[in-house]
């Protein structure tokens, strides 16, 4: 077992030193690989970005409820309050509606010129966000005697995470195409390195080497590869986090917001090199085993 | 230690390269295989060193019988035998000691146990001081030897020899076979095919002959 393990280093350590003696064809590689990978991993930070900006937006109320004209705003609340789904509710009276838009409108001397109150009572709702919970609260809301009519002030925000849904989506599948280009980038750099070492091969196989023994280093080389081209995605994601960073900032400023962009985030950021690795050593694999079926060679 | 049942070797395209060849070789023996060039030499060589199958007959070498032998246990048969070949099949990106070290380390073998027995199979063919050299850097007497010691590393109980002194001039090609006969001497098999028939005549060892893939004696 421990000649087992020494072995591996060995050959890790081999192939470790091979991809330094030749750094301009793995240079190429890697970056190839690295291009390959940002593409993706950059969709996914702007998605994952784009999510926080739309969660930090729900915290206003999720449904305002306007109530019949006489009904009795606090046996409403109360009804209201029985329903599943809600997080809390709050009771404005017609008389505070009133004086809130007095305060906010500016048209208070309008206002006073009417006879009688024309605002309704509001019943304010806040609720975990689920779109799907949204709606059936929506829908118990409505068959309220008291309720005439709901209105959700989280529509824009639901067609926000359909739209996410879809980019998430998109993502996915860019990524398993990409991925899928990196399986193929490391088979034929895998393949052209079989070709190669061709000599080697032979005599190794001479010598009593087993397929095992010969995989071993293109295997190696290939999840190396795949890992520092996943390092070098994550390298260049960076850098263009870097450069919208200004712009970004400027742009909240604007809007008096403090919302900066986030990264990749250090557990994605191994989840990626680690994918790097396993679809480098795929496609090493792959090749190699194409390469060294009997007849083939 | 080698023998061979009625074999055929036919490659694709009608050429017939064996036809009929059966023939005993002992354990502990030297035997020379001779014949013209395509006699069949090499393919015969390559049929017990499984670097290819024959199309009928059966072949025992060291108690295995290579038809009933599967693709994954070839490598392990081929550990048990050592073979030298006519143009060395050296690799010239690696040193003398890597290149003889490379039976012992495709079996595992590590560390100062590599060392020892690469240096004693160098002592052995007289290559000790150019260990760290590269095979390019040698004269061909000399790369030949380097093939031996990289056949005899592993300390294999039969040696098969295509043409190993093909490309040598006399007195470095008696002193190659008189390296064989020292192995000989320790208990090795050996299996030497050549159309030098001097070496034959020197060292008085059997002789089985070929000529156009047939056996022509067997002595």
């Amino acid at each position: 077992m421990k000649a087992y393990f020494a072995r591996h280093i060995q050959v890790f350590l081999a192939t470790l030193g091979d991809l330094m003696r030749h750094p301009g064809a793995s240079f190429l590689t890697i970056a190839m690989i690295g291009v390959t990978l940002a593409l993706p991993a950059g969709l996914y930070v702007g998605l994952l970005n784009l999510k926080q900006l739309s969660r930090s937006w729900d915290q206003g109320g999720a449904l305002s409820v306007y109530l019949h004209h006489g009904a009795s705003g606090q046996a409403a609340l109360a009804a209201i309050r029985r329903l599943p789904g809600v997080q809390s509710a709050r009771y404005i009276s017609p008389r505070q509606g009133l004086r809130e838009f007095e305060r906010q409108s500016g048209f208070g001397h309008t206002l006073s010129a009417l006879h009688e109150n024309p605002l309704p009572g509001v019943v304010v709702i806040h609720t975990p966000n689920s779109p799907q919970a949204l709606a059936a609260l929506a829908a118990a809301l409505r068959t309220q005697t008291s309720v005439a009519h709901v209105q959700s002030n989280l529509a824009w925000l639901e067609r926000l995470d359909a739209a996410l849904a879809l980019g998430h989506r998109v993502v996915t599948i860019l990524g398993a195409l990409l991925g899928f280009a990196l399986i193929l980038i490391l088979g034929n750099t895998t393949r052209v390195a079989v070709v190669n070492r061709a000599t080697e091969i032979e005599v190794i196989r001479l010598v009593g080497g087993t397929d095992a023994f010969i995989r071993r280093p293109f295997l190696y080389t290939g999840a190396l590869l795949g890992g520092l081209g996943a390092l070098c995605a994550l390298i260049l994601l960076e850098l263009c986090l870097l450069l919208l960073h200004g712009p970004v900032h400027s742009l909240a400023l604007l809007y008096a917001s403090k919302y900066s962009l986030t990264g990749i985030g250090a557990g994605n950021a191994c989840k990626l090199v680690a994918l790097g690795t396993v679809l480098g050593w795929i496609g090493a694999r792959w090749a190699v085993g194409r390469q060294l079926r009997p007849g083939v060679q | 230690m080698i023998e061979l049942n009625h074999v055929f070797k036919r490659y694709p395209g009608g050429n017939e390269a064996l036809s009929d060849v059966s023939f005993a070789v002992d354990k502990g023996e030297m035997v020379f295989l001779t014949g013209h060039s395509g006699a069949g030499k090499s393919t015969l060589l390559k049929l017990i060193s499984l670097m290819e199958r024959p199309t009928r007959g059966q072949i025992l070498v060291n108690g295995h019988n290579l038809g009933r032998l599967s693709p994954r246990r070839v490598p392990y048969f081929r550990r048990e035998i050592g073979v030298v070949f006519q143009d060395n099949k050296l690799l010239n990106d690696r040193t003398v000691f890597d290149n003889v070290a490379l039976p012992l380390v495709v079996a595992g073998i590590t560390g100062d146990e590599v060392r020892k027995r690469v240096q004693a199979a160098l002592d052995k063919v007289g290559l000790l001081a150019r260990a760290r050299g590269y095979p390019l850097t040698l004269s061909g007497g000399e790369q030949q030897r380097v093939g031996i010691a990289r056949a005899i590393t592993h300390r294999p109980a039969l040696l098969i020899a295509d043409e190993p002194t093909g490309n040598l001039d006399a007195a470095m090609s008696d002193e190659i076979i008189d390296l064989f006969k020292d192995f000989n001497d320790h208990g090795v098999t050996v299996l030497i095919a050549t159309h030098e028939t001097r070496h034959i005549e020197r060292l008085q060892k059997r002789v089985i002959a070929l000529g156009r893939g047939h056996m022509v004696a067997a002595a």
